[in-house]
């Protein structure tokens, strides 16, 4: 790799606080496709035509589901298959390859946005489950596919559990996890994420020979690392707060280089956000039991 | 039992227990012995709420595909979905013959391998062929890819399974124009026309799994899972598989199943991971 830089970054990177852009840009699609559109009509209820759901949770969540008051409405998904360009980088440099960054957020945002409105078309609630994924293909070069899928579910009691945006909440709790937190008196909102492209700095001939042999902390790369996690889970929580949030359960910290070597690592913060449902609420003693088996 | 089920209301567990355990000790029906897949707990299960299992059912089934139908085609190779919704019929068909024959009235645990080559197309089931205890067949009833456990589970609250329901699609992935590419190389952006093209096989797949749904008079399909990626032979040409149970409501209303919590208090295993001292080198 050269040492250049053609996009002038200083290496400070955004501050914390200050996202790439959240909207998601730069697409000639619509948002629900009519072909996904006369799938879900055909879900709905008409005179002549009885409705039914499709779902992909298995037998125990879809029962767990129901135990919580909620009835899936339909499978319901988003993709969208994004060209990654490159974006040189200083090899003696940690810094956040900010175009990157706002290109992975793009993208998964175009997929779940798309989601969002299959739900939205079906009058949802929200969506559970939510599963967000990356695809690459032999035939694209440089192109990976974001693909995100749930099911979309629905009150029985009619109460709305929509978000402050006025979007179904999304999640990506299972089923099981759905009850739990739904016994402890909170209700999920969304979705977060926070992602951070960063690129981190080789290691100078000097500083190599002077560490050769020796047992000490590389403090250069302990300090890209801690700042890329540091702004992919602030972002995180700027979602999150957003949303009027009371906390996050669930985050995985996932860190991947897709295709771009060594030194360029994607941190991604996944979470759901969630409220508090009612302030006085007594959580069920659990059972203590001891199994059999093993 | 790895799982702590209640096994809800409207039946008392004890009873049913004791039941199922009195009818797995007797012997077989029609003196001949049961062949299937289950573990005792499903076996137990599955008499838990009056059905038994039979014998291990199979339906296979391969359809050719015309010469060339994969070569010099563009958006959806419809000769390959008719071929996939064809071959798929057919083995569950002969599933459900031999599952007749067998004297059962219904299949659990059906597991399915499909197989796409350049020249034909094979589907393959295995299920446990299952019938009530007290004999009182209602004729064939439904083949599903639920487990013994799930079928006990789901029948208690209420609902039934009808069918295994399929959906496929097969496209071939557009390529970029000379001038598209030049236009994104370099690029941060979403590529449209490959967007669309996978999005519509994958809704596509999804409609026609809703269809089988719906003419077997479903309340929902469950458990969907989509199988996607690349074919073998060619990777240019995507395949999308939905599959699903289709269920209905038969009890009239959802029974609820009032699961408690419970902390299991058994220690978690560690280890002491002795590989990560191991030099690297």
């Amino acid at each position: 790799m050269t040492d250049q830089d053609t996009t002038g970054g200083t290496g400070d990177g955004p501050t914390p606080g200050e996202l790439p852009s959240r909207t998601a840009t730069g697409s000639s699609l619509p948002d629900l496709p009519p072909d996904a559109a006369r799938r879900l009509a055909e879900l709905e209820d008409r005179p002549g035509h009885k409705g039914m759901f499709t779902s992909d949770l298995s037998v125990n969540e879809f029962l767990l589901i129901k135990e919580v008051g909620f009835h899936p409405l339909g499978f319901v998904m988003g993709s969208s298959i994004y060209h990654l360009g490159i974006q040189t980088r200083r090899w003696s440099q940690s810094q956040e390859l900010a175009k990157l960054t706002g290109a992975m957020y793009n993208a998964r945002e175009l997929a779940m946005n798309r989601m969002d409105a299959e739900a939205d078309e079906l009058g949802a609630d929200g969506v559970v489950g939510v599963r967000l994924d990356v695809n690459y293909y032999e035939w694209g070069s440089d192109t990976a596919e974001f693909i995100a899928v749930g099911t979309a579910v629905k009150a029985e009691d009619g109460h709305s559990y929509r978000n402050n945006q006025g979007k179904p909440f999304t999640s990506d709790l299972s089923g099981q996890d759905f009850w739990t937190l739904m016994q402890t008196g909170h209700v999920p909102l969304g979705l977060v994420m926070g992602t951070c492209v960063y690129h981190i700095a080789h290691r100078g001939l000097g500083q190599t020979l002077r560490t050769a042999g020796q047992n000490v902390e590389l403090p250069n790369f302990t300090q890209a690392l801690y700042e890329a996690r540091e702004l992919a889970m602030t972002r995180m929580q700027v979602e999150a707060n957003e949303l009027g949030a009371a906390g996050i359960v669930g985050v995985r910290l996932e860190e991947k280089t897709h295709m771009w070597g060594d030194h360029t690592i994607e941190f991604l913060s996944l979470g759901t956000a969630v409220a508090r449902a009612a302030d006085d609420h007594r959580i069920p003693e659990p059972r203590t039991v001891i199994s059999l088996d093993g | 039992m790895t799982r702590h089920t209640d096994l809800g209301p409207g039946r008392d567990p004890q009873a049913g227990l004791h039941q199922a355990m009195a009818a797995l000790s007797a012997a077989p029906p029609g003196g001949r012995g049961v062949t299937s897949d289950l573990s005792i707990d499903e076996t137990l299960l599955l008499h838990s709420v009056g059905w038994e299992p039979v014998d291990l059912v199979f339906g296979v089934s391969w359809w050719s595909i015309p010469w060339g139908a994969w070569q010099w085609q563009t958006g959806e190779i419809a000769e390959a979905s008719s071929a996939f919704a064809g071959a798929f019929a057919e083995a569950a068909q002969q599933m459900r013959e031999e599952c007749a024959q067998a004297g059962g009235s219904g299949v659990v645990g059906v597991e399915i391998e499909m197989r796409v080559a350049a020249h034909h197309i094979s589907i393959e089931l295995t299920g446990t062929a299952v019938r009530r205890v007290d004999h009182h067949q209602a004729g064939f009833e439904f083949i599903s890819d639920l487990s013994a456990r799930d079928f006990a589970l789901l029948t208690r609250a209420g609902w039934w399974p009808l069918s295994l329901v399929v959906g496929a699609s097969f496209v071939v992935a557009p390529r970029r124009t000379a001038r598209q590419w030049a236009a994104q190389q370099g690029q941060n952006t979403e590529l449209p026309h490959l967007t669309e093209a996978l999005y519509l096989a994958r809704e596509g797949a999804m409609a026609r799994m809703q269809r089988a749904g719906s003419d077997a008079g479903a309340d929902g399909v469950i458990g969907v899972r989509l199988r996607e990626g690349p074919l073998g032979h060619s990777a240019r040409i995507m395949q999308f598989v939905a599959v699903g149970t289709a269920v209905h409501l038969a009890a009239g209303s959802h029974r609820p199943i009032a699961p408690t919590m419970a902390v299991p208090l058994d220690d978690a295993e560690r280890t002491f991971e002795a590989a990560s001292l191991r030099s690297s080198r």
